[in-house]
């Protein structure tokens, strides 16, 4: 007899429209495993789990829990079978406390908020060992807080079946592995865990097994002690990927940008940036890492011109840029490029084609009233010969396209107009390893051109291999600029939240002078 | 209708433009109204071809539907088909444009010019504000015949206005409310007006009425509220009532469009007079009398005209004897519905109907130096005592002297703009 | 187990086709007719003959028949101004409820220049300065709004809607007060009244024939050409593309938004202005009710357009038709009044709109072995 699955999922198949998400896959995971769900974006994971969690139902295919077949038509339903899921973006009521919002989520409970829900549940989550207040107010809680609390949520109505989506997108290493100690706990008490990520590294740690999803095909499953970084990887794209990002080593030339002193408001009117000081020089990669809303949106937003600051100064070759326009300063040669999470919000305008989009910050150098879209036209078709633009045409609006391509407009775009400066943000989010190596390229490119880049970035170990500095924002402070190949990611992870601040230990420097904290030799 | 799926519309393009990243939208929505369920009709005539062609066709410009069940529009459709039952023709041809705003003349125009495109050869405008497309469309279509009513305008060939001695039926219904009045004990009677001084319809109104409730009962005082619109039941409730609670009215009368103010009057156990159809109906206790129109004599009188002119627009004015046709109790055109006897004090018919006589025979009108008293003998029968008095407004002027004509000019030429003694507004 | 899953799905498409969606409202429009069909029916009216006098606005055979097409004419052009004024409001996301009020306030300054002036200068002159005035104070009205936007971040939806009814009430002052100042009203009616405007003031007329051809109609076409161009192919029609699109990537652009966002609203509040300044000096007199609810019904034709221009062209006409026919056709059947003209007008762009939906959006059934358990 074999041994009994928690949950066996057998030929399932979704397709929205005409796309299929998810075709004939199946899945186990045994009571006390952590099952990895690998794949790159968009290969179906998410809408898989949502099959599980009741929020989807498949086209086709069976889900036997504990052996049994059922059908899961709801959240509810899925409640009932004992399958929780965390979500990558938190369902919480903000004004609610901790318990509060476990509580209300409750069938047994009844309508009475009892008084003694804050013992009962504190005591709960201290069984398994996690540290929650239940009176605290859930708007005053941390990301990584209100990540626990989801997964004390789903342990409190009794989920034997955990999923979580993403869960370390938004955690720092050392809260990572806080969350990694929580779930082996899980694990060892008989829970069935499954985990979605597209991080390997992760992936090697925590899990047993590994079901490796492709384009919304079911690719295989393997055990991860007898595999590796590589294999998986090749099992996730399909071919063999060269997973080393280049670093050249480029004659790196005077501070094409230098920022001293700068302070940001954000809309709320808080503090964003800090006294920041840094530059930036040509053919060099500067990396600024931090926690998602630490200031890395209002910095880019300031150096385009975008967002008054409050005091301090930016010079750009010697030239002090506050106060200039957005159009001043795109003359001077600085190119910004935000990818935000929507990806769209900012560089690009979805609705219009990639030649109206190639116009977009040059459309009134034409002479005349009239737009000239026939140069736009050229160089959107040179834009997407150089960079390999997937697209039916120059004039299909650049929402069409897939996300990789999206980023290739917008890079190819600023890159055209023959910038300097370069300060890009998130330029991979969302992206394929293969868009995301690509988009190295031509980052990489530019640099041996000699422009300087501002790299905001996520992914700690892309930009250990692919920035020159890192610069570490922690609440709008730095909190050290540190060479990308002597740090660590447990010191980067440790400055992120501030426990580690390098800065303090050049104090003596003069103010408004920008300094690497780990440079140790004058490269000048 | 229009209004809320624009909305709608301009809800969902929102949504729909704003939210272009997503894949699931909701959808958008907007309200249709279930078809109102309308009296089938059992016309089945085909206006595209003309079989046995009517003697006439008869067009019409309604401010209201045309399926309307009371009020003003109702009114008139009901006296044009009358009218034109009367005469032997089908009311199924009338050709109507309903729902017409009476104050954007380019809507007016329009309507008219599809009424007459659709045949007509006599065109009845029957709220004022047609006046100005009613006067410039006379002058276009100088082969079909206008006719406004309540208007001032006219032509001397295809276009006059009608309108009527309403007055005089308002001096009936008084004569009931100042006997009711002076039966109570209660000298103080209301009046929900439309509007008063700035129309000398609206003013002639209340005037008559007024001197109608002092022929009864000398000492009693009309109380005017006025609500500044033509209809509107919320105010004319509120009117009503605060006419009852401030002066303690024993009677209500009204030149308004809804039956709200009898209503009220029925509540409060007060009593009132109506205006424009017998109100008995719908307040049964309180209802005595209403000053009514009957619309269908105009009306058959000006299709006969028209049908006289054989052909000719511009004889229509001269068969009508004038371009300003002004009728009264003497034609029928106005009178006092019939007298609720169950409520109404003792002997009020018969000095109504001794009065309207009076009126009819055209020795004595409402607006003259001659002021009328009753005698009500022991066998119930009426003497009507006429004897000079000055007529004066309530600021003290005299208006006619005693013994003086009357000045019905004043009222169909609007220059009336004063109350007499005993109107107090406020 | 319970079934908790609706019946269907609402999800969007990517693929509609041209040819589908015009197929979809061809097939709405022959829905909406066969709903009216039925609804004609019960009241005892023969569908085809009404349908064929709707058709055809009752013009064949009818005594003025060029009166007709005037009057059609005089409906159709503050529609299309309307719409196409809207449409450069719509396509910056910027959403201008306030035609209705906008083209109040263009009808009263142009009435304003028309009482006033329109016996002193000529005709061409007069006409002009009418639109001039009717789209200053139309513009104003509308760019009002844009600048509390712009400056405060106001909601311009509620904003404009708010300010239609101030508009109907400001006129309504001068249509119902009866003063020696209020130089609208005819002097001669005890009751207001507005006054007809002097002969100059009067819009040009060019006779073909019997048929007076509306100079504003000609403006109007021209119109749509120009705004045509302007939208497609001038920078200026680029940042409204862009900041429609995405107000932050136009500030990244270097575009300065607050100003695009004005100079557009007031050229499209200022074209409704003159849509209405174009409409009283076609009526030749004030009205205190002069729009015909063009202010609502645009946004309607603006939707129904997609925001395209030459699709507005398409669906004014459509619309106008659908409107002067209902009446013309109406007016021969006593059961049939301007209710139920409205209520057909309604069935037919409800299903229209049904059909854009469906072309947008698809339903996804559950499947029938998930729905039997």
């Amino acid at each position: 007899m074999e041994q009994q699955y928690a949950i066996e999922m057998r030929g399932i198949c979704k397709s929205f429209g005409s796309v299929a998400a998810n075709k004939d896959i199946n899945l186990t995971v045994k009571p006390g495993e952590i099952l990895a769900l690998l794949g790159e974006n968009g290969s179906g994971k998410t809408t898989l789990m949502n099959m599980l969690s009741g929020i989807y139902k498949p086209d086709s295919g069976m889900i036997l829990v504990d052996g049994r077949e059922v059908a899961i038509n709801s959240p509810e339903d899925a409640k009932k079978l004992g399958i929780g899921m965390v979500h990558q973006h938190f369902k919480l009521v903000d004004v609610f406390s901790a318990a509060d919002n476990i509580w209300l989520g409750d069938d047994k409970s009844g309508p009475v908020l009892k008084k003694d829900r804050f013992q009962v549940i504190g005591d709960m989550a201290k069984r398994f060992g996690f540290d929650i207040d239940p009176r605290k107010k859930v708007y005053n809680m941390a990301v990584s807080e209100k990540q626990t609390l989801e997964i004390v949520k789903v342990l409190y109505y009794g989920a034997q079946i955990i999923i979580l989506d993403e869960p370390t997108a938004v955690l720092t290493v050392q809260e990572t592995a806080k969350l990694f100690d929580v779930l082996r706990r899980m694990k060892e008490s008989g829970h069935a865990i499954i985990i979605i990520t597209h991080k390997l590294n992760e992936v090697l740690e925590i899990s047993d097994r590994v079901a490796i999803l492709r384009k919304g095909e079911y690719i295989t499953t393997v055990d991860t002690a007898t595999t590796d970084e590589q294999q998986l990887t090749e099992y996730m794209v399909g071919r063999k990927v060269k997973l080393n990002i280049d670093r050249p080593v480029v004659e790196k030339t005077r501070p094409l940008l230098e920022i001293r002193d700068l302070t940001i408001k954000n809309d709320e009117g808080a503090l964003a940036i800090d006294k920041v000081n840094f530059y930036i020089r040509g053919g060099e990669i500067l990396g600024v890492a931090g926690i998602a809303g630490c200031g890395q949106k209002e910095l880019c937003e300031a150096i385009a011109g975008l967002r008054p600051i409050e005091s301090g100064m930016m010079i750009h070759k010697g030239d002090n840029i506050v106060g200039l326009s957005p159009k001043a300063i795109l003359e001077k040669g600085i190119s910004m490029s935000f990818i935000p999470e929507d990806r769209l919000g900012m560089g690009l305008a979805p609705s219009m084609s990639i030649t109206d989009n190639m116009l977009l910050k040059k459309y009134d150098q034409a002479k005349g009233p009239f737009v000239d879209r026939k140069t736009g036209r050229e160089e959107a078709k040179q834009v997407v010969q150089d960079l390999e633009i997937v697209t039916p045409s120059t004039e299909t609006p650049v929402r069409r396209l897939s996300g990789g391509n999206v980023q290739k407009v917008l890079l190819g775009r600023e890159i055209k107009a023959g910038p300097n400066v370069i300060v890009t943000a998130y330029p991979v989010r969302g992206l394929d390893i293969n868009s995301s190596y690509a988009i190295y390229d031509i980052l990489n490119r530019q640099k041996k051109d000699g422009v300087g880049i501002l790299f905001v970035g996520e992914d700690l170990d892309v930009m250990m291999d692919l920035c020159d500095k890192i610069m570490v924002l922690c609440h709008g402070r730095v909190m050290g600029v540190v060479h990308a190949h002597k740090t660590s990611k447990e010191e980067l992870g440790l400055m992120m939240t501030g426990a580690l601040d390098l800065t303090n230990k050049y104090e003596d420097k003069p103010a408004g002078i920008a300094k690497d904290s780990r440079i140790e030799e004058v490269e000048e | 209708m229009k209004k809320i799926l624009a909305l709608a519309l301009a809800a969902a393009m929102s949504l729909s433009l704003a939210a272009c990243g997503g894949n699931n939208n909701g959808g958008n929505s907007a309200a249709s109204n279930p078809p109102a369920a309308s009296n089938p009709s059992n016309s089945s005539t085909d206006p595209g071809k003309e079989e046995n062609k009517p003697a006439i066709r008869v067009g019409a410009i309604y401010i209201t539907s045309q399926n309307d069940v009371a009020g003003y529009t109702f009114q008139h459709h009901n006296g044009i088909t009358t009218a034109m039952r009367n005469l032997g023709l089908d009311p199924a041809d009338l050709i109507v444009v309903d729902n017409v705003p009476d104050n954007d003349d380019t809507a007016v125009a329009n309507a008219i010019d599809t009424v007459v495109n659709q045949g007509a050869d006599i065109v009845f405008g029957i709220s004022f504000g047609y006046i100005n497309a009613m006067n410039d469309k006379a002058e276009d279509y100088s082969d079909v015949i206008f006719s406004h009513g309540t208007g001032y305008m006219a032509n001397d060939t295809n276009f006059n206005n009608y309108f009527g001695r309403i007055y005089q039926a308002r001096y009936l219904t008084g004569i009931a409310a100042g006997m009711k009045s002076l039966e109570l004990g209660n000298n103080s009677i209301g009046y929900v007006a439309a509007y008063n001084t700035d129309y000398a319809e609206t003013c002639s109104g209340i005037n008559a009425f007024a001197l109608g409730v002092q022929s009864a009962n000398p000492d009693a005082v009309v109380h005017v509220n006025v609500i500044n619109a033509w209809g509107d039941e919320a105010l004319e409730r509120q009117a009503a009532q605060a006419l009852i609670n401030t002066y303690n009215c024993c009677v209500i009368s009204q030149h308004c469009d809804s039956a709200q103010p009898q209503l009220v009057a029925a509540e409060n156990n007060v009593f009132g007079c109506g205006y424009n159809s017998d109100m008995t109906e719908q307040a049964p206790t309180a209802h005595l009398t209403a000053a009514i129109w009957h619309w269908d004599v105009y009306y058959q009188t000006a299709i006969q005209a028209a049908i006289d002119c054989n052909g000719d627009a511009s004889k229509f004015v001269e068969n009508m004897s004038g371009n300003a046709y002004y009728a009264g109790l003497a034609e029928g055109f106005v009178d006092a519905s019939p007298l609720n006897e169950s409520i109404a004090a003792p002997n009020t018919k018969a000095v109504m109907d001794a009065v309207r006589d009076l009126m009819i025979s055209g020795q004595w009108d409402v607006f003259s130096g001659q002021k009328l008293s009753y005698v009500i003998k022991e066998d119930g029968a009426v003497e009507v005592h006429t004897e000079p008095a000055d007529l004066v407004d309530n600021q003290g002027n005299v208006i006619v002297a005693a013994g003086g004509p009357s000045v019905d000019d004043g009222v169909i030429k609007g220059s009336m703009n004063y109350n007499v003694a005993g109107v107090q507004e406020g | 187990m319970k079934s908790q899953q609706p019946l269907f799905h609402v999800i969007k498409r990517e693929d509609s086709r041209p040819a589908q969606q015009l197929l979809a409202y061809v097939a709405a429009v022959v829905l909406a007719l066969a709903v009216g069909a039925v609804l004609l029916a019960v009241q005892g009216v023969e569908p085809l003959t009404f349908y064929r006098q709707m058709i055809t606005m009752g013009i064949p055979g009818s005594r003025y028949p060029w009166r007709a097409v005037e009057n059609f004419i005089k409906l159709f052009v503050p529609l299309l101004i309307v719409s196409l004024a809207l449409s450069l409001a719509f396509k910056m996301r910027f959403w201008n409820i306030g035609g209705e009020g906008q083209f109040i306030m263009g009808a009263f300054w142009a009435g304003v220049a028309g009482m006033l002036l329109g016996e002193s200068l000529p005709q061409p002159v007069m006409v002009l300065a009418m639109a001039l005035c009717g789209a200053l104070g139309g513009g104003v009205y509308g760019v009002f709004v844009a600048a509390l936007k712009v400056k405060w971040g106001t909601n311009e939806t509620l904003l404009t809607l708010m300010l239609n009814y101030v508009a109907l009430y400001f006129l309504q002052y001068f249509a119902e007060t009866k003063a020696g100042w209020n130089f609208f009203l005819d002097p001669q009616s005890a009751r207001p009244k507005f006054a007809k405007f002097p002969d100059n003031a009067q819009m040009i007329t060019i006779p073909i024939g019997p048929f007076n051809l509306n100079l504003s109609l000609i403006v109007a076409l021209v119109l749509c050409a120009l705004i045509f161009g302007y939208l497609n192919y001038t920078k200026r029609g680029y940042e409204i593309a862009v900041v429609g699109d995405s107000p932050n990537t136009a500030r990244y652009a270097g575009m300065k938004v607050g100003k695009i966002v004005i100079r557009t609203i007031f050229l499209s509040a200022a074209l409704i202005g003159m849509a209405g300044a174009l409409h009283v000096s076609s009526a030749g007199v004030m009205s205190a009710s002069p729009t015909n609810d063009v202010g609502w019904t645009g946004i309607v034709v603006a939707w129904l357009a997609k925001l395209n221009t030459l699709g507005i062209l398409l669906a004014s006409v459509l619309i106008t038709v659908l409107q002067f026919g209902c009446q013309t056709a109406s007016s021969s059947y006593p059961s049939i009044d301007a209710n139920f003209a409205n209520l057909l007008q309604g069935v037919i762009l409800f299903l229209v709109l049904a059909a854009d939906f469906f072309t947008r959006f698809k339903l996804v059934l559950r499947s029938r072995k998930e729905a039997a358990r």
